[in-house]
């Protein structure tokens, strides 16, 4: 055991890979032609699909287990770099914001989902939480932004509490009603509801933080404008670093093992004295506050929330996300989103077909393989544990 | 409120009541033979409605004026297309899945559900825009101060109490039905005893979606529309009400449908604002979960861990 | 890809190659209407009429620029209208829009245009805080707006010597605008409401709302909404026994409100700003040259205001080039211009003034102006006070 600690892998197969990523990111949301779009999208599934299955997978997997941080910050490095070349691309820069607070937001749902096995078909409710708080707060007092995303999550959280009890006291098919009643109960309460707006929905001022607006665009010297999406994609990819970083000490952790075992067979973890109830309402409550903060940076983003962003059709989304990425796996998670809500952008032949097409696709994967893109690796107690 | 007004929305809750049930009843009977809930279902229901006219149009450009005879073809096609749409599904979609855990069933199903009414959006000419239903029921009412029967409100709320009545009778008093209880009780040892689980887990989902497409036949001949978008919620409500009642019990869908239909109905009346009924109505579903976790008439299992 | 300033510089020796040639830059302009669900009918007339409008100006010799219309759908709902908003206006070779049928989604919007400098001109939405709620010198519009329609509509029905209404409007700030102005107007003129109720705008089911109706004993049911919603309420109003007069708004003269209706739409009324395409100065050439380009949809009530906004901003871009900023200051300037709809001025809020409102009734399926119908002569009576 010792000796194979001491073993230390090569990096650079996991920085090529990160690089590669990196430039396909580019290219997609760079490139025009419809065939080269959809020759980019089919060609990056089935890297995808078999990348586990290579050796040059196995290393890039060992690497990431063993020494992450100098990989973390050469994916952080990449991604900003792809950030930075868009930097006079409205769309693209909106495309990247969204795909990374979707990403947050269902890596929340991940929690619940992946980690400890409580079902959530009202995601989209509570991204909506935290976009509503958003604009009522940012609207109407003075308090700093980064408290009123905080607020958001609170919120979402507080209001996820109110479906704790029920959760509980369910199990399976049952448990999925409640959530699924709460979705449909939230759009119906914010379309009658006049004080939050209504079914007109209610405008969200843009972000300031310590005095930097970043409703404006940024202007380069005489000529240039760099777009003012720029400031919200920086924002997010920090956000969300900071978000898998809290996922992966998670997952290692004690808290993720019990997580695991809750998910696993709850009436054996209960046996072994695991308190089911408290790691259920965990792992429920914190998916949740990861869900408003996503959804109040998002409204501050696009300025605007309505009760018709969050209905139900947008909670089966985000759990089809988290399917197709691989339940449990958040990397799987970024590319699902990334896939599910770039595509239909770049390939607009597809894009009044996308409800259509990615159900059909979400039915392909469970019934042939139900792991979804990438499945979630075995547990590694410590660094190196089981791999060669 | 004098009596006739307080008539008049009990026969409101009588007709919405009835469309709950009966989508409550597929749900019951498709969890007690498989163990699954089909979220298909309601948008199940709405594919009759369109095949009901489909159906309508196509007897109407053949010639045919009588509308007696356009209702029963309308109803017969709408029945017996959905029933064999939801044999089908049963077999490619929910048997292939019957050991992976409950929640792929949920989900695939869902997808299921999001596939047909994004197809009717796109396939079926000007799909997103509600489409007109033909009023084929004699319009006459009869008026007792506030309360207006009309007959053919009364026709339908009388055919959809009969069409439960029916599958209740089938699954109580034939050999069929006792299959399917069988199979509903014990899927192994009917298995061991010689019966053919998989036909009497086909011909139970085709009974259940038979009995959505009449409902789906039934709302738009009551409500003079159909739109792609009408079986989210209708399912969506169907489940609660099943769930409320007790999963897998037919009495507790008929009980839960009438009691959401009288949620609805009490929160519009109660509430200022009448828009608030979908709310109350959830919120009190939620609220019987919570003291009930199994619905009002308790599933009686014993789970094996 | 080549690096930009390389392609800008062989954009530029193509140009003058090309103009050398003849050939012309091709411009871009953004429709953006309803092409999907309830009231898609009027989305894809608008669409049509931009699209004539487009096509008649590529078919011009002496047009500078060659124009190409991008139609972005906004499905009638406020959070699409923004995304496809924000999408329109990212797009940098988007020079003008013209945009928007539902108010709701045109009252979301304005802010994104701002954001972006997007010049859009308005062809159908008639809420009147799409203009005059903000000051963005971005938004303008040619059609006329709901003050007009509610202040004729009440003054007519108290002519008629109808007394007592009762009031079904949606929750969106369309509907609410309808019952706010309406209400006042109906005061002003000596009516009596007796009820309102607000429904939401996707409501399938309104019994409960229609038995309080029933029993509150109006003369006329007034709604404020769009199509979808008005079919239904008729529809349930016969199912229930409620007698009175259907009034309505500009929302549900459309042909898909008597498609849905049949023999029951007879009696509708409604009320409208502008008149009927035949009757408009330049409506016979544009219906003409409509039906030759043989579309799917008929174009509806505002196509031919969809037109006009397409030809206004195809004349600003003809005069001062495919700059965003001064397309805006080149149509903050437009006064007495002549356009299918008639003179077009913009006042300091850059609204258009429509003087005129029709008043509208169905009679035997088909939408009729008040004057010309058998109900103003007297052959046909409605439901009387």
């Amino acid at each position: 055991m010792s000796a194979r600690a001491a073993q230390q892998p090569v990096l650079w197969p996991a920085f090529a890979a990160t690089g590669a990523i990196a430039c396909f990111a580019y290219l997609f949301l760079r490139v025009e032609a419809q065939w080269e779009v959809a020759a980019l999208a089919v060609g990056a599934v089935l890297a995808l699909l078999a990348f586990g299955r290579t050796r040059l997978g196995a290393a890039v997997g060992a690497a990431w287990s063993v020494r992450p941080v100098p990989l973390a910050w050469g994916a952080l490095l990449a991604a900003s770099v792809v950030v930075a070349l868009f930097a006079e691309d409205h769309f693209a820069l909106l495309l990247i914001a969204t795909v990374l607070l979707y990403g947050l937001a269902c890596l929340g749902l991940t929690i619940q989902f992946g980690y400890a096995g409580v079902v959530n078909f009202s995601g989209a409710a509570f991204f909506g939480v935290g976009g509503y708080t958003a604009a009522v707060l940012a609207t109407h007092t003075a308090l700093p932004h980064p408290l009123v995303l905080a607020a958001g999550g609170v919120l979402a959280g507080a209001i996820g509490s109110l479906l704790v009890l029920p959760l509980l006291r369910t199990r399976g098919h049952y448990a999925a009603l409640i959530t699924i009643a709460f979705a449909i109960l939230f759009k119906t309460f914010l379309e009658v509801n006049d004080a939050l707006g209504g079914p007109q929905g209610l405008k969200v001022p843009g972000m300031r933080m310590l005095g930097w607006s970043f409703n404006d665009n940024i202007p380069l010297g005489e000529q240039t404008e760099l777009s003012f999406y720029l400031s919200y994609a920086v924002f997010s990819l920090l956000l969300l670093a900071g978000a898998l970083l809290l996922m992966r000490r998670l997952e290692r952790s004690w808290l993720g093992l019990s997580l695991d075992a809750v998910r696993i067979d709850e009436t054996a973890a209960a046996v072994f004295g695991f308190e089911v109830a408290r790691w259920k309402i965990l792992a429920f409550t914190l998916g949740n506050v990861l869900a408003g903060v996503a959804g109040a940076a998002y409204a501050m983003m696009t300025g605007f929330v309505a009760p018709a962003s969050f209905t139900f059709a947008e909670s089966l989304i985000m759990v089809s996300i988290v399917i197709l990425g691989g339940l449990g796996n958040p990397v799987g998670v970024l590319a699902a989103a990334a896939l599910v809500l770039v595509l239909p952008e770049k390939l607009q032949v597809i894009q009044e077909y996308r409800f259509l097409l990615f159900s059909g696709f979400v039915i392909l994967v469970l019934l042939f393989r139900p792991e979804g893109l990438l499945p979630r690796t075995l547990r590694q107690y410590l660094p190196g544990w089981g791999r060669a | 409120m004098d009596l006739s007004l307080l008539g008049q929305y009990v026969l409101n809750g009588l007709m919405l009541g009835t469309i709950y049930a009966m989508v409550a009843v597929g749900f019951t009977l498709f969890f007690g033979v498989l163990d699954v809930i089909k979220f298909s279902h309601g948008d199940v229901l709405m594919v009759g409605a369109f095949t009901g006219l489909v159906a309508y149009l196509g007897l109407s450009a053949l010639g045919v004026q009588s509308n007696a005879l356009l209702t029963l073809g309308v109803m017969l096609s709408a029945v017996l297309l959905i029933a064999l749409l939801g044999a089908a599904l049963a077999r490619w979609l929910v048997l292939p899945l019957r050991g992976a855990p409950p929640i792929n069933l949920l989900l695939i199903t869902l997808m299921a559900g999001t596939v047909l009414r994004e197809a009717i959006r796109l396939f079926y000419p000007a799909g997103a825009n509600p489409k007109p239903f033909p009023r084929l029921l004699p319009a006459d009412s009869v008026s007792f101060g506030a309360l207006t029967l009309r007959f053919d409100s009364a026709i339908l709320i009388a055919l959809g109490l009969a069409s439960i009545v029916a599958v209740h009778l089938l699954v109580t008093r034939t050999r069929l039905g006792l299959a399917i209880r069988a199979v509903a009780q014990d899927s192994e040892t009917a298995q061991v005893v010689g019966m053919n689980f998989q036909r009497i887990v086909l011909v139970t989902f085709a009974i259940g979606s038979a009995l959505a497409a009449l409902a789906g036949v039934t709302a738009g001949l009551y409500y003079n529309e159909i739109n792609f978008g009408m079986g989210l919620l209708l399912g969506v409500i169907g489940f609660s009400a099943a769930v409320v009642g007790g999963l897998g019990n037919l009495y507790g869908a008929i009980l839960g449908g009438f009691l959401f239909a009288g949620l609805q109905t009490l929160g519009a009346v109660w509430f200022a604002v009448p828009a608030y009924k979908d709310v109350f109505a959830f919120a009190v579903v939620i609220l019987v979960m919570t003291w009930r976790p199994t619905g009002l008439i308790a599933e009686q299992s014993a789970e094996r861990v | 890809m080549l690096p930009r300033p390389l392609r800008a510089a062989l954009c530029c020796a193509l140009l003058l190659a090309a103009g050398a040639v003849g050939a012309k830059e091709a411009v871009k302009l953004v429709f953006i209407g309803p092409l999907t669900g309830g009231v898609s009918a009027n989305g894809l007339g608008g669409r049509n009429a931009a699209d004539l409008a487009v096509r008649l100006r590529n078919a011009d010799a002496k047009a500078r620029y060659r124009y190409e219309l991008v139609a972005l759908d906004d499905e009638c709902k406020p959070n699409i209208g923004v995304q496809v908003a924000t999408k329109a206006s990212s797009d940098r070779s988007i020079v003008a829009g013209v945009t928007h049928y539902c108010s709701t989604v045109a009252m979301a919007t304005v802010d994104v245009y701002h954001r972006f400098g997007l010049p859009v001109v308005v062809w159908g939405a008639v809420l009147p805080d799409i203009t005059y709620a903000h000051d963005y010198a971005e938004v303008h519009r040619v059609n006329g707006t709901m003050i007009n329609q509610n202040e004729t509509a009440a003054r007519f029905m108290t002519g008629l010597k109808y007394q007592r209404w009762a009031v079904i409007h949606d929750t969106t700030d369309y509907g609410k605008g309808h019952n706010k102005y309406f209400s006042e107007y109906l005061a002003k003129n000596g009516g009596r409401i007796v009820g309102t109720f607000g429904v939401t705008a996707d409501q399938q089911d309104f019994s409960a709302e229609l038995t309080k109706i029933k029993d509150l004993k109006p003369e006329v049911v007034y709604f404020g909404g769009i199509t979808p919603l008005g079919v239904r309420i008729r529809t349930q109003m016969d199912k229930l026994g409620v007698k009175a007069v259907f009034q309505g708004t500009s929302g549900i003269v459309s042909d898909a409100y008597i498609e849905g209706l049949g023999p029951l739409a007879e009696g509708s009324l409604a009320f409208r700003e502008g008149a009927p395409i035949e009757k408009l100065p330049g409506g016979k050439l544009f219906l003409e040259q409509y039906n030759a380009q043989k579309y799917n949809d008929p174009p509806e009530a505002y196509g031919a205001f969809a037109f006009a906004a397409a030809n206004l901003v195809m004349d600003a871009i003809e005069k001062v080039g495919p700059d965003r900023k001064k397309v805006r200051s080149e149509l903050n300037r437009t006064r007495d211009y002549q356009s299918v709809v008639g003179t077009i001025t913009f006042d300091d809020r850059r609204q258009n003034a429509v003087p005129l409102i029709t008043k509208f009734v169905v009679q035997d399926g088909r939408w009729i102006v008040w004057e010309d119908s058998e109900y103003a002569n007297g052959k046909r009576k409605l439901i009387q006070p």
